[in-house]
């Protein structure tokens, strides 16, 4: 299991962040999410695997400066 | 600890005034030429235009000077203010000073917000602004002494000459075993002997029993400071509690504070981790969207970067509560304890380096080839302990080393040395020359625009290259984003009013990763929007951070989440609490609309302000060199082919390049008219007379400006 926003989501061999967002069917345009505390930018969601009992926060990168 | 002497030759003892809603509508002048001190009042009308901080400060600097006036003259006043709100020590980020002044590199008016705790003070003391005039012949520390009702000047001798120890023994001296109590302002040695330097404005940590602090970086006002005869100035208060403002409806007050307080220690853990790792978390995510500026802006990417990067700094930063404000949440202000510098005065000893943020990794780290935090953090320590900007420290360096690189400068110029991409001790040696006032640093202390004569001028360099490569706007050096990519923040940039900060409008994501805003309008509405509401938290003395780096969970299902207008109305309601005037987020904007307008006309008072002046380098538009262009071809192939419908077949990286520029000038000159059209302003840049009258700025003489100007109507 891993646990995303608060709720718990079952976790799969070669889970990436993509397909846990297509999982979570959430139609924001996350730019980057985090992994426990690694930082995982949209280039890199397809082939970032989460591993198994992480916590994933969704980072609602709006601002910067 | 230094033998140094303080001999007090002139005192004013007055009569604090009570707060009511957040104003207590006088402000402190002195002028140092004659060392009058004066209290004055504000006039209700100005409260209502200009509501305070920076609004206050450009009242004040537009009454002080002349067009004819210079930034070394001594009329030029140099104006700090805090604002109705600041210094509520429940709300987050509430403890903003604004500086204000006429800049040495820009020669208009410059202003720039920072922590500490000396806005409040200076505030809790009695005074909504202080307006400093004139020139001391001799060093002095002026003492605003709230706690006594007294204001001091004193003549100095044998004080330490950088900001580090300065900071600790005026803390010590003034504190009578309260240095909490004490916030100082000062500069240092690379303040007076550049045009970059900055102000430094402490808080007292007393867990690691220190005096700490934060910057107001930008355009040299801490070169105004220096300049003016000043050391230091400092404030004292004792006791801050929710009620030292007086608000209009304590309850209220409470209650929103409260909301934002509790949300911000919920969800940043959950999101950017501020608390633990400041704004360190940028740089990785910069680069991994080419946003990261590598070797003077060519480059937003580069391997190394996460050397840089928030998991190095996570283990770096001392942990503990690094609030820049008493009770803010966000608490971002971290540092590196028992550091040893490998250079300089404090080789070998063991120091704390207050920060790096962001900007300074960026601009100091990756911006010059330099991918070691050891380095960053030791040009940050310098550049603040000689009050260096680190922005414009780093900007400009790494427009030498680009000029070294490129055979325009070589070492015969540099005094022999060998200024690469990557010269750790290099860049370095170049921060102590600044400080001392000698050297090649001596020129790269003038700021970029000046380095681009004197290269031109002394050592034969390529001017038109220059123009292309030398990263300043306005003659304010660009902080540290990459903005080839995003049109919308090449009018951040480029459209703001004191030059190319960010602090007007972060639009990159917006514009570039998450396609908000495709259309020429929509991203003129967010160059009208966003500027406003940011320009807010300065008239009021707030930390724009809470608004949107930490956002609610629901907040990317609202109508506009960019705005985070949860948070608006939180701000709205805060307004309403303190002052008792009613506002909703519409009259926010209105507010800023009114201070910005204002601002631009005084740009153009002193002589700028037009559209010709909203120019940008090409190299914030696109690839200005073959070797840019082929790094990134598929991007720039594709958008030739597909978007400008170019047959690029057969064409050489040189035509295309030529092609290219040719399109994202157009491009930046055509969203140059789309904001200028949703600001009331011209096409050439200036506020129409209807747009002075709608926000009651129509003053005689800003009206027979803009009529002087060829704008009638």
């Amino acid at each position: 299991m891993i646990q995303v926003a608060g709720k718990q989501i079952a976790w799969r061999e070669g889970m990436t962040v993509s397909d846990l967002l297509d999982e979570l069917k959430d139609p924001h345009p996350y730019a980057v999410v985090r992994i426990n505390e690694q930082y995982v930018t949209r280039p890199n969601f397809e082939h970032i695997l989460i591993p198994d009992g992480a916590e994933v926060f969704l980072i609602p990168m709006i601002a910067g400066g | 600890m230094s033998d140094y002497q303080l001999k007090e030759v002139k005192a004013l003892s007055y009569q604090r005034p009570d707060m009511v809603n957040g104003y207590n509508d006088q402000s402190l002048y002195i002028n140092l030429s004659d060392q009058e001190i004066a209290i004055k009042p504000v006039a209700e009308k100005t409260k209502k235009t200009f509501i305070g901080g920076k609004g206050y400060n450009l009242w004040l600097l537009w009454n002080a000077v002349q067009p004819s006036t210079k930034w070394n003259d001594p009329e030029n006043a140099l104006c700090i203010a805090a604002g109705p709100l600041g210094g509520t020590p429940i709300y987050p980020g509430s403890g903003k000073s604004i500086v204000a002044t006429l800049s040495p590199t820009t020669a208009s008016v410059i202003d720039s917000n920072v922590g500490g705790y000396f806005g409040p003070y200076l505030k809790f003391s009695g005074f909504d602004a202080l307006e400093i005039q004139g020139k001391s012949a001799k060093e002095v520390v002026v003492f605003i002494d709230g706690v006594n009702q007294k204001i001091q000047i004193y003549e100095t001798r044998d004080l330490p000459q950088n900001a580090y120890a300065l900071s600790a023994v005026l803390t010590e001296h003034f504190a009578g075993g309260k240095p909490r109590n004490i916030s100082v302002v000062s500069a240092g040695p690379g303040a007076k002997n550049t045009l970059i330097g900055c102000l430094n404005f402490t808080w007292y940590d007393p867990k690691r029993k220190r005096a700490r602090y934060k910057q107001a970086g930008r355009g040299g006002v801490g070169t105004v400071f220096a300049d003016k005869g000043l050391k230091a100035i400092v404030a004292c208060w004792d006791h801050v509690t929710a009620e030292t403002n007086n608000p209009a409806d304590k309850a209220r007050l409470k209650n929103v504070a409260k909301l934002h307080s509790r949300e911000i220690v919920e969800l940043d853990p959950k999101q950017n981790e501020m608390s633990k790792i400041g704004t360190t978390h940028l740089v990785t995510i910069m680069n991994d969207h080419d946003l990261l500026p590598t070797h003077n802006f060519r480059y937003g990417q580069h391997s190394q970067a996460p050397n840089l990067g928030q998991e190095v700094y996570r283990r770096l930063f001392d942990p503990g509560f690094d609030g820049c404000w008493m009770g803010c949440t966000v608490a971002c202000s971290h540092g590196i304890k028992d550091f040893v510098p490998l250079t300089g005065p404090y080789k070998g000893k063991k120091v704390f380096v207050d920060g790096p943020e962001y900007e300074t990794v960026a601009g100091c780290g990756s911006n010059l080839g330099i991918f070691d935090p050891h380095t960053v953090a030791e040009i940050n320590f310098y550049c603040d302990a000689y009050g260096l900007d680190t922005i414009s420290v780093g900007t400009g360096i790494a427009f030498g080393m680009e000029c070294f690189e490129m055979g325009l400068i070589n070492e015969t110029h540099t005094g022999g040395l060998s200024l690469h991409f990557g010269n750790r001790l290099g860049a370095l040696e170049l921060v102590h020359q600044m400080a001392n006032g000698e050297g090649f640093g001596r020129i790269v202390g003038q700021g970029v625009r000046r380095m681009k004569a004197i290269f031109a001028k002394d050592f034969g360099a390529d001017p038109e290259v220059m123009q292309d490569i030398g990263m300043e706007a306005k003659g304010l050096e660009f902080s540290e984003y990459m903005t080839k990519e995003s049109l919308a923040q090449q009018g951040g940039y480029g459209l703001a009013l004191k030059g190319p900060q960010h602090d007007e409008a972060w639009l990159i994501f917006l514009d570039m990763v998450h396609n908000f805003m495709p259309t020429f309008d929509q991203k003129a509405e967010a160059l009208h929007w966003f500027p406003m509401f940011r320009t807010w938290f300065g008239l009021c003395g707030l930390c724009k951070l809470p608004w949107n780096d930490i956002v609610p969970e629901d907040n990317k299902d609202t109508a506009e989440p960019a705005k985070v207008m949860k948070h608006v109305q939180w701000y709205a309601d805060y307004f309403s609490a303190i002052t008792g005037n009613e506002v909703g987020p519409e009259d926010l904007i209105n507010m800023s609309e009114t201070v910005y307008n204002f601002q631009r006309i005084f740009n153009l008072r002193m002589g700028f302000g037009r559209r010709q002046h909203d120019d940008i380098p090409y190299r914030a538009m696109g690839p200005v060199t073959e070797d840019e262009y082929e790094s990134r071809a598929e991007r720039y192939d594709k958008q030739l082919a597909e978007t400008y419908k170019v047959d690029i077949e057969g064409k050489s990286s040189a035509e295309k390049l030529a092609i290219l520029r040719k399109h994202r000038e157009a491009q930046y000159e055509k969203l140059k008219d789309a904001v200028y059209k949703r600001r009331g302003w011209t096409p050439d840049g200036v506020p129409t007379q209807k747009t002075a009258k709608r926000l009651g700025i129509d003053f005689t003489e800003v009206i027979e400006l803009l009529k002087a100007n060829g704008v009638n109507s």
